[in-house]
């Protein structure tokens, strides 16, 4: 089953194959395609429906003329279909080995869910889609692609100040590499054997799991393309702006308006007679990494929580992320106790503590969830940081999780990518993935979650969870969680509160983690967290198909556009900062695009278990690589078999059969009732399912 | 019953694998088929039955203050583990549960008593059901290429093959005989698997008896034949399924391989699959990673990777890979042979025949190609399967890789394929359980001094029979990527630890939703959604008649209405979205029946189905008790998250 979701992508269908569904008699002719922009998705479904109704279900043949069909139809689609997603890529990159035996590749750049908006993109010159307010920066002709899968590609290389784009008409099918700037970690000259004196070579080594190399012939009076592409995919550090504030793409939906506090904490019945929601932050004064709306205890002075926020690192106070709706029980977050090597003690953080404990009447007791190390947090006291000692906190467990810290996560992700690009050692598979230790550590943030949602639903008892500045493994943990008890960051619009809530407004420093436009690749403030976390949702949601409103193409977009640079949603490291630059005004935010589109996004299987509490199993036999997103650059990674298309051609099969019969009882109560009046009254009686039905 | 030392043992315990903790107290009952052990718990009756032929090994551990433990393992990968109070008894179990789990003689096997209800009109028919002389017909053969020869009528030439063989129409008698004596076991070159379209055909054989330099007039001879039996064609590829190791160390004891120089237009090609040792030590190790009960990470990959076992299901796939493509793309005949020839070669030809031809890849299809390649060519498997106390050197999983390539494969091409999961996992409990005839013996000719027909049952009727149960939703056979030749990729990623087969008696291993089951559900669904149009559009036909018609006619159709009605209104409850909320999984129409009660694990909470507890997953919230059996909130159920805690 692995395919299924995978199938995501293919089976969403885009643009051109809904095309084929309404006519199926249109050939393969470019005007045809390029002049009717393709219908919405409503729309082709209704159409699949009305080529499948008479025939028997789940036997339709039509997917399988569109396989057919593509080859000879790629290139118009090719020049119509708006490129957005990087995710694109990976079906160009399945052009360039076009020509081996393996030869099936019914998707490529055609089958993704090419944007509604804006559809009549740009084109520059030699078919380069151009998204509004992009532009054009240079054009490199006689470029060679070193495919590390198929040999030399030559071609056309066009960059502009939000991407790479790189063009060959020289294979009998076209062959594109669109690769967007902000995805680029860093540049790296190599040397081109046997390709003529003034040949460079250039190595963009990419944040997501690939590493493409091109060879050009550097010209006198040219700009140099390194400089040039330093300069557009750090522009950071060039004093230059991010794409994101260039982009000028409007969306019906507006993205920015998914997250409000207020309204968040309104849904779980807050404020209560325990809990406040507090304004002592709105300045960003006490704490300038937090979001300007808190929820803390209403039993707490101003100054007690001031002196709070001394004896927490970064002033990161406890303060409440979820509540559970029955017993009160709460996630509550914060960072470290700065204990010290002297074992100092602060009266206030040990009775707000107590009082979040006493908000819970189902328990007495508290359970503090460390996520770091337990050594390491012995060695953090050393450096004035530290953990709860339970003598000094009356009924409070302390667990740590024993999760490592940013750099082993960064080095495992690294080891990770040596694994899967470009080429996959075939005898040393599972031991490969094994050295990684990514799924292990996949495990332990999944076991850690289970863990608190245990404490949670069986324990009835609240959760205090930390690590050292308390925006890394403890949003982590607390968005893991959160998604397991609550159904409601399920959906589509759910999750992308809990990634703006959790993530974006408690402050993961997504700045420095992913280092949007910055060079410094070498920095060792980078580390692939918010990956991690998503890799543990689609590990979720392999175990539960059904739970999750959102499918793998919406993961796999949140993660594109994590680097991308192109939505404002993920830049900067704090509600601060956001606002300083205002992000909110000048950019576009991601669930904008989402949103305006949710049912690309949206997964066929989706029963709404409202109150469900998921409990995932975590044994190492329940873990497996997510191969669609990090191999997903290897040739070999094949086109899915749409598993998902058959189950939403049943779903709207049913409904448009639920909608006939219902049509025709209507039809037949009508009809007999009339004919009963009118012969044989006395049969209505034998007749009581009427009303039934 | 002779064997049975002590029917009754009171008071014993079960251990839970996943959390020995929770152990269950009940009676172990010893039959002269099954060992039963009834847990004494007020209400419920909680049954396992354990058949006595799918035992594959007891082993009683040292005694302890708790007791003995006794330790039985299955060949369907269960594995239980009793405490037995006193040693005395769990000596006397012990005893006879290694007797009774390896019968001397073949009349004590299970399928000899196992009596359904069935008469014996229908008995025998069961028997008819599957032709594989059909499924030559169903190819196009005979033709004018190749004949079915009555060569080996009583077995004559080789006592191991079947009575019915295809040959080339060049192949004379004397060639066929002098090529057999040229050939281990008398295993001539014969057809198995023939393409109308291109004429390209798979056959098997045994090694030559080649030496250092022997060589037979015939058997080259039958090999020119089979070669002008594909006209398009100027030469054929001779794939020799073992190392290249392995082969020239029998060219020692002068069997060996054929030699290039001595055959007119063969391509020589070693595959390297390792032998039946190998694989054997391979399925134990892995089966020890199974086994583990809360593996780290590390033990899981690495152990999984130590076994070899991925490494050999793709070798085996591999094999079938290079045939099919032979065979479909270039059009070349094909002649595999391992050693014997009823091994690797059963493995390669059926891989190759189920990648190359959409049939087998049906239910019906997949029944006929077992019983063609493996039942009737000669795949020992009595002693493969270890039916009987015999050599253990003897034992080895081979059918058990193919049916996982098969596997394998489906979880690439989840759309190519009519049968599910379970049908696989059921067919391989039957393959090892003996409670039908098919998998008795070792060849055609045991089978017919046996009498199996006239005696046992037949499983493949009895699949048939139940074929909803095994029925893949996904099936799409009109799908391009479905029809023709399938090209599965053999990057290592694709290979995936078979759970649902190895793991399949550990609770709270699998998956708790399962979307094929969702599927299942959604398009029985749909399916009565239409027969209920089908019925409103009569309905309003026969109101228009009404409406129209005379008093007579209107007394007819109300005759039929009610039933109509009756029928709408039942079905319509379970047609709003709610209903799926609350009960798409348990409703589902595939839950695994326990094959007709008397094999395997049967519990009454029959543990057996994959789907039995994937609504358990979600707990709900207003049931918050922890120690809830069912609800999978319980720490227990997840082995290594909480085993920590």
């Amino acid at each position: 089953m692995e395919k299924q979701a995978a199938a995501a992508g293919a089976a969403d269908g885009a643009g051109p194959n809904r095309k084929l569904w309404g006519s199926p008699t249109c050939g393969p002719a470019a005007g045809d395609t390029l002049d009717s922009p393709t219908g919405s998705h409503v729309e082709w479904c209704k159409q699949l429906i009305a080529a499948t109704i008479s025939s028997q279900i789940g036997v339709s043949s039509v997917p399988s003329d569109i396989a057919r069909d593509n080859k000879a139809r790629r290139r118009p689609d090719f020049m119509v279909s708006k490129r957005l997603t990087p995710r694109q890529d990976s079906h160009d990159e399945g052009l360039c080995y076009h020509g081996d035996s393996d030869s099936e590749h019914p998707t490529n750049a055609l089958n993704l869910p090419a944007l509604r908006y804006g559809e009549q993109a740009t084109m520059f010159q030699n078919q380069v889609p151009l998204l509004p307010g992009e532009t054009v920066q240079t054009t490199v002709k006689d470029v060679m692609y070193i495919c590390p899968f198929s040999g030399l590609v030559n071609g056309t290389l066009t960059i502009t100040d939000y991407k790479l784009y790189f063009t060959s008409v020289e294979r009998e099918s076209p062959f594109v590499l669109d690769v967007n700037l902000g995805v680029i970690s860093r540049l790296e000259t190599i040397s081109v054997p046997n390709q003529g004196g003034n040949t460079k070579g250039l190595e963009l080594v990419c944040k997501d799991m690939r590493s493409p190399r091109f060879a050009y012939k550097a010209e006198e009076g040219h700009p140099d393309v390194v400089e040039l592409l330093a300069k557009l995919a750090f522009p950071l550090s060039h004093s230059l702006r991010l794409f994101a504030f260039l982009y000028k793409e409007q969306f019906p939906v507006d993205g920015w308006k998914v997250y409000d506090p207020t309204a968040e904490y309104r849904r779980l019945g807050l404020p209560n007679e325990s809990w406040a929601i507090s304004k002592l932050n709105s300045s960003y004064e006490l704490c300038d990494t937090y979001p300007s709306i808190l929820v803390i205890p209403t039993h707490i002075t101003e100054d007690d929580v001031r002196r709070v926020a001394m004896f927490r690192a970064k002033h990161r106070i406890p303060v409440l992320s979820w509540i559970h709706p029955e017993t009160q029980a709460t996630i509550v977050r914060c960072s470290q106790p700065l204990v010290g090597p002297t074992d100092r003690r602060c009266k206030e953080d040990e009775r707000f503590l107590q009082i979040i404990m006493d908000a819970n009447a189902q328990s007495h007791k508290l359970t503090i969830f460390d996520a770091r190390q337990s050594s390491v947090a012995v060695t953090n006291k050393a450096k004035d940081g530290g953990y709860e000692s339970e003598s000094f906190y009356p009924n409070v467990e302390l667990n740590f999780l024993e999760i490592p810290n940013i750099h082993v996560m960064r080095e495992s992700l690294r080891k990770m990518k040596d694994v899967v690009y470009p080429t996959i050692d075939e005898a040393h598979w599972h031991s490969a993935i094994d050295q990684t230790h990514w799924l292990e550590y996949i495990r332990l943030l999944l076991a850690g979650a289970a863990k608190m949602v245990d404490k949670l639903e069986s324990g009835k008892t609240s959760v205090v969870v930390h690590c050292s500045d308390g925006w890394d493994r403890t949003a982590q943990l607390t968005s893991l969680a959160m998604l397991m008890l609550d159904s409601h960051y399920r959906t589509l619009r759910g999750f992308q509160v809990l990634v703006e809530k959790e993530w974006v407004s408690f402050g993961h420093k997504f700045a420095a983690r992913v280092g949007h436009g910055d060079e410094n690749h070498a920095n060792s403030e980078r580390s692939p967290l918010f990956v991690q976390f998503i890799d543990c949702v689609w590990q979720m949601t392999r175990q539960f198909p059904a739970a999750f409103e959102f499918n793998e193409l919406f993961l796999i977009t949140v993660l594109d556009h994590l680097y991308s640079c192109l939505f404002g949603t993920f830049l900067y490291s704090s509600e601060q900062e956001r606002a300083a630059k205002e992000v909110q005004t000048d950019t576009v935010s991601l669930w904008s695009y989402v949103n305006s589109q949710p049912e690309d996004f949206t997964n066929p299987f989706y029963v709404d278990y409202e109150h469900h509490v998921l409990c995932p199993l975590v044994s190492s036999r329940h873990l497996e690589l997510w191969t669609g997103y990090y191999a997903r650059w290897n040739p070999r990674m094949r086109p899915q078999v749409p598993v998902h298309q058959t189950l939403k051609e049943l779903l709207f099969l049913r409904a448009e059969l639920q909608r006939r019969v219902e049509d025709l009882q209507r039809e037949a109560t009508s009809r007999s009732s009339s004919s009963f009046s009118e012969h044989s009254p006395s049969h209505t009686a034998g007749m009581p399912l009427h009303s039934a039905v | 019953m002779e064997h049975i030392r002590l029917p009754k043992v009171e008071n014993v315990r079960l251990l839970d694998r996943v959390s020995p903790r929770r152990s269950r107290v009940g009676t172990l009952y010893l039959t002269a088929t099954h060992t039963i052990f009834v847990e004494n718990e007020a209400g419920v009756r909680n049954e396992t039955w354990v058949l006595h032929s799918l035992v594959s090994s007891v082993e009683k551990q040292a005694a302890a203050a708790s007791g003995c433990s006794l330790l039985v393992r299955c060949k369907n990968f269960q594995v239980l583990h009793f405490v037995v109070p006193r040693e005395r008894e769990c000596q006397d179990v012990h005893l006879s549960l290694q007797r009774l789990s390896q019968p001397e003689r073949c009349e004590e096997l299970y399928c000899f008593s196992y009596k359904p209800n069935v008469d014996e009109a229908e008995r025998r028919q069961e028997w008819d059901f599957l032709d594989p002389k059909a499924d030559y017909s169903r190819m196009g053969l005979p033709n004018s290429l190749w004949k079915l020869s009555p060569v080996n009528q009583h077995y004559k030439v080789s006592d191991t093959y079947p009575a019915d063989l295809f040959v080339p129409q060049s192949a004379t008698p004397p060639v066929i005989v002098g090529s057999s004596k040229f050939r281990s076991r008398g295993r001539f070159p014969t057809l198995s698997y023939y393409s109308k379209e291109n004429h390209a055909a798979i056959c098997r054989s045994s090694q030559p008896l080649s030496g250092f330099s022997a060589r037979c007039l015939e058997d080259e001879q039958m090999l020119e034949a089979i070669l002008r039996s594909n006209p398009r064609s100027d030469f054929m590829y001779v794939v020799d399924t073992r190392p290249k190791l392995n082969a020239i160390a029998n060219r020692a004891a002068g069997k060996g391989y054929e030699n290039e120089d001595n055959y007119s237009n063969i391509k020589f090609q070693f595959i390297g699959i390792e032998n039946i040792h190998v694989m054997r030590n391979s399925q134990q190790k892995m089966l020890e990673v199974c086994e583990l009960r809360s593996p780290s990470m590390s033990d899981f990959l690495e152990g999984l990777e130590s076994s070899g076992w991925l490494k050999h299901i793709k070798a085996v796939l591999d094999a079938g890979i290079f045939i099919a493509k032979a065979v479909a793309e270039e059009g070349v005949s094909v002649l595999v042979h391992c050693s014997d020839g009823w091994d690797r070669t059963a493995q390669v030809c059926s891989v190759a025949s189920v990648l190359l031809d959409p049939h087998y890849r049906t239910l019906r299809g997949l029944m006929v190609l077992i019983e063609k390649d493996w039942v009737s060519f000669g795949h020992k498997f009595s002693h493969r399967c270890n039916h009987l106390v015999g050599d253990p050197k003897e034992v080895s999983p081979v059918i058990d890789q193919f049916l996982e390539c098969v596997w394998q494969l489906m979880e690439q091409f989840p759309c190519a394929f009519e049968f599910n999961a379970r049908f696989l996992i059921t067919i391989h409990s039957h393959i090892y359980s003996c409670q039908y005839g098919n998998f008795i013996g070792n060849n055609q000719r045991e089978r017919v001094e046996l009498g199996l027909r006239e005696r046992t049952h037949s499983l493949w009727s009895y699949l048939w029979k139940n074929q909803t149960d095994y029925i893949n939703p996904l099936y799409r056979p009109d799908h391009s990527q479905t029809q023709g030749l399938l090209r599965p990729s053999t990057a290592p990623y694709c290979f995936k630890s078979w759970r649902g087969l190895y793991n399949r008696f550990d609770r709270g291993m699998h998956p708790r939703q399962s979307v094929e089951d969702y599927l299942s559900a959604i398009q029985e669904e749909t399916q009565q959604l239409e027969e209920q149009l089908a019925s409103h559009k009569q309905k309003i036909a026969q109101l228009e008649l009404e409406q129209e018609g005379s008093v007579t006619q209107e007394a007819v159709s109300f005759d039929k209405s009610p039933t109509a009605w009756a029928l709408g209104r039942d079905l319509g409850l379970a047609n709003t979205p709610q209903d799926y909320t609350g009960g798409f999984v348990p409703s589902s129409p595939c839950q695994l029946k326990a094959p007709d009660g008397s094999l395997g694990l049967l519990t009454q909470d029959s543990n057996l189905s994959n789907g039995s507890d994937q609504e358990s997953g979600i707990a709900d919230v207003s049931c918050r008790s922890p120690l809830s059996e069912d609800s999978a909130g319980d720490p227990d159920s997840d082995e290594a998250a909480y085993s920590a805690a």
